[in-house]
């Protein structure tokens, strides 16, 4: 089923970010604070195991390593450094810890590598470090860009992201009155991750309205990327649709909005949004709380089982697969899980066990 | 035990007969056998490696007693089940009673019963992806079953994430089974310089969570006097420790760092106790007398040779064996010295500041460009002419930057360096055949460079 929803191109996205004098940050995955590079008049292009060769990557990174790394590092390597101001690498597992320092220590002539450790906790202690470790990367991006933002700098940039985020959310929230495919509902979601703030929104106001074009029994789709997009095509053609989705490039990054009593400081109101987002398992977030939430997922959506679509090799994922089996299980709800090699064609294989799944939930 | 409960007398008397008097008295007994059947062997001709370190009956009957006594602490003292990188300090100055799950996985793997355990967890839906630590860990709590009769069952977990994030996920696994809390110390990675504000985060967590859980979980207080005492008794073990892994750097060096890989269990299992202290002190006795007398722990030590990352613990008398005779003593290990080149940090005057800044600082939390710098420094100091780089498909951390730092080893310094593909404990991963002929090539890289 071909993608009718026409969404601004990536390499688009970068002319006019440049074209309004904004420098180009590569991120890669996938909790960081948007507002704050913005505020540094930044904008950030995210890198998420583009399907190039792997050659550059493999030359720094074992066969055992997350595709996402060894091909974001192949993508960085083979041009995409060039094209870009900086690279900013949050940590989100020991794999993007390895390719952060690997890019900081070993690859020379390239644009500044710039590092975020988010805190695998939300107690008190954690959202104090969060803010001094945000004024500690708003200290390195202004080295980077020799911009220092003022008070209206940071009021546009927060103002401008929240309303993407508010955008988005919305588009969750009247899923089923979208006339899209699920292909299209995600392709307009991730454009999230190269577009400008005010172009993402730009994006969600022209999306034809009318009943959801999808079909048969709902899932929910959980994992890190669902990729490639053809996965959509597959289910739909099973006789499924996804009802909601627990994704690294979906709903875990969907911050709810800032409290009507906000801090002032940009810093504190960066780390309460940050430290606000569902549970997650690259923030280690406890099993039950995970669980929780998926069947919440389940029982809000209609949704009659989970797709658990995970790359290989990726322990966040991989940790708490059994344990949210038997939560799920429990509950009465089955789980499919699947891994993938990032940036490779869908496999007949993981299609069958898709197709056979959904004929067991009908 | 539940929190703040008092010993039962039941339990108490169980602990003294089976561990304090009974238990005790036949370790000892076992421990001067030993050392006397140490003491009596001879080097036989054709040896490769010189007989073993007469500490190793001491070190047995500590690692042995401290299991010894998990059998019967519970009821007795609090138990806490910590990472192999926490800060145990404050929980050992509490009285808690700590296993190190990662040691108990690796004595699993040391016994070759590593993969047995790790089928138990896949069989359970674990991956075979996920680290192999953690499968034998899980698979020993799912299945009951351990080569050390048993394990207390935790009233505490504590998981400090300056050794891998894997930890925290495998940590979050254990607290869903045992149902007790568990306490994060997250320590920020260092790319580069530790940042004030990752120190004061360190600080803050062991101050204003780990420290009130455990005194909850315990039922004591804590009190700075006895926190100073094993600040100081960790402080020298580890400084002695790292005055053992030093004395290598004479020629020939008196240990292998395979001794060193069993001898590392009190440092990490017993940091804090006098009885470890005491252990280095005489362990360091012994190698210095190896040395006054020009022993070397390999007959005939050709080369000596680096080792990065954890040991194969199912291959550790067999590589030690084809390596010694090969003429290689590997005198150096960036494992070993996690636990010891942080000693400078510590300081008895200044238990939670020092302790934070510590925890911060093991190698595997710092970058793989310090890596590279403390591999280059060893190259160095231990006279090295070769390194092996055990990329771990278990350990992440330790592994990735690997080929990075072999080519700037080989590149920048001339030091043949072996990648060396395996898994510290699952040995259904490793392809004898093929690290046989590896090794043998990685030597001949060495010969043919002098």
């Amino acid at each position: 089923m071909a993608a009718t929803l026409a969404v601004p191109s990536r390499s688009g996205a970068i002319e006019r970010a440049r074209e309004r004098g904004l420098a180009v940050v590569a991120a890669l995955p996938y909790h960081y604070p948007r507002a704050l590079l913005r505020a540094h008049r930044c904008h950030t292009v995210e890198v998420w195991a583009p399907a190039v060769a792997v050659d550059s990557g493999a030359r720094h990174f074992q066969a055992y390593t997350c595709g996402l790394i060894t091909r974001g590092t192949a993508f960085l390597l083979d041009g995409g450094l060039d094209s870009v101001d900086a690279v900013l690498v949050p940590h989100g597992c020991d794999a993007l810890q390895g390719m952060g320092s690997v890019l900081t220590d070993f690859v020379a002539d390239r644009p500044p590598v710039l590092t975020f450790y988010p805190p695998r906790g939300r107690r008190d202690v954690d959202r104090a470090y969060l803010v001094a470790e945000l004024r500690a990367l708003a200290d390195r991006l202004a080295d980077v860009t020799g911009h220092r933002p003022d008070a209206d700098d940071w009021q546009e940039a927060l103002a401008l992201e929240e309303a993407a985020d508010a955008a988005l959310a919305d588009l969750y929230a009247h899923r089923t009155e979208l006339a899209l495919t699920d292909r299209e509902f995600y392709t307009l979601v991730r454009a999230r991750e190269y577009l400008l703030a005010e172009d993402m929104v730009e994006a969600t106001t022209v999306v034809p309205r009318g009943p959801a074009r999808q079909r048969g029994v709902g899932l929910v789709l959980s994992g890190i990327l669902a990729e490639p997009l053809e996965l959509f095509d597959r289910i739909d053609e099973a006789g499924a649709h996804v009802a909601a989705d627990d994704l690294s490039t979906g709903t875990r990054r969907l911050l709810p909005p800032a409290a009507t009593a906000a801090p002032a400081d940009p810093y504190e109101r960066l780390a309460d949004r940050l430290m606000s987002g569902p549970p997650d398992p690259t923030r280690t977030d406890p099993v039950t709380a995970r669980a929780a939430h998926l069947i919440g997922l389940l029982q809000r959506s209609g949704a009659a089982g989970v797709l658990a679509y995970d790359p290989t090799f990726c322990e966040p994922e991989l940790f708490y697969l059994p344990l949210l089996r038997e939560h799920l299980a429990a509950a009465g709800y089955p789980l499919l899980h699947v891994e993938v090699e990032p940036g490779t064609p869908l496999p007949t294989q993981t299609v069958t066990r898709i197709e056979a799944f959904v004929e067991t939930l009908s | 035990m539940s929190p703040g409960a008092a010993p039962t007398p039941l339990a108490q008397a169980r602990y003294h007969l089976g561990y304090q008097v009974a238990g005790r008295a036949t370790l000892r007994v076992q421990r001067l056998r030993d050392e006397r059947r140490l003491a009596a062997r001879r080097p036989r001709p054709g040896d490769a490696l010189l007989p073993t370190l007469a500490s190793m009956a001491r070190m047995k009957e500590l690692m042995t007693g401290h299991y010894l006594r998990g059998r019967y602490v519970p009821g007795v003292r609090p138990v806490a089940w910590v990472t192999s990188g926490a800060p145990v300090e404050v929980l050992t100055a509490l009285g808690f009673f700590l296993v190190y799950p990662e040691n108990h996985a690796a004595l699993c793997g040391a016994r070759k019963q590593g993969a047995a355990y790790c089928v138990q967890a896949e069989d359970r839906g674990y991956s075979r992806d996920l680290c192999s630590y953690a499968r034998t860990d899980i698979g020993a709590v799912l299945s009951g079953r351990t080569p050390v009769g048993s394990l207390p069952p935790p009233d505490l977990l504590v998981c400090c994430t300056n050794i891998c994030q894997t930890v925290k996920w495998w940590y979050e696994v254990l607290a869903d089974h045992f149902g007790c809390p568990l306490v994060t110390v997250d320590t920020p990675f260092l790319y580069g310089q530790a940042q004030p504000h990752q120190v004061d985060y360190v600080r803050r967590q062991i101050e204003e969570d780990l420290t009130p859980t455990a005194e909850r979980a315990s039922g004591r207080h804590l009190h700075p006097r006895r926190l100073r005492e094993v600040v100081v008794q960790a402080h020298e073990a580890s400084q002695l420790w790292l005055d053992i892994l030093d004395r290598s750097q004479h020629r020939p060096a008196p240990m292998t760092a395979f001794d060193g890989f069993l001898l590392i269990g009190p440092i990490v299992n017993l940091r804090g106790h006098p009885e470890t202290t005491r252990f280095y002190r005489h362990l360091l006795a012994e190698l210095d007398a190896r040395i006054a007398a020009g022993t070397g722990a390999v007959a005939d030590e050709r080369y000596r040779v680096l080792w990065d990352n954890l040991p194969v613990w199912y291959r550790l008398s067999g590589l030690s064996r084809q390596l010694a005779g090969l003429g290689v003593n590997v005198v150096a290990s960036t494992y070993t010295y996690a636990w010891g080149e942080l000693a400078s940090m510590i300081d008895p005057d200044d238990p939670w500041g020092s302790v934070a800044r510590t925890y911060l600082h093991p190698i595997l939390n710092r970058s793989t460009g310090h890596k590279l710098d403390a591999m280059r420094g060893m190259v160095e100091r231990f006279g090295l002419d070769g390194a092996i780089l055990h990329s771990d498909r278990s350990c992440k951390p330790y592994s990735l930057g690997q080929i990075d730092q072999r080519d700037r080893l080989v590149g920048d310094l001339g030091v043949p360096t072996l990648l060396l593909e395996a898994d510290h404990n699952d040995q259904r991963v490793w392809a004898e055949a093929q690290n046989t002929g590896r090794i043998e090539a990685f030597v001949e890289m060495m010969a043919a460079g002098r």
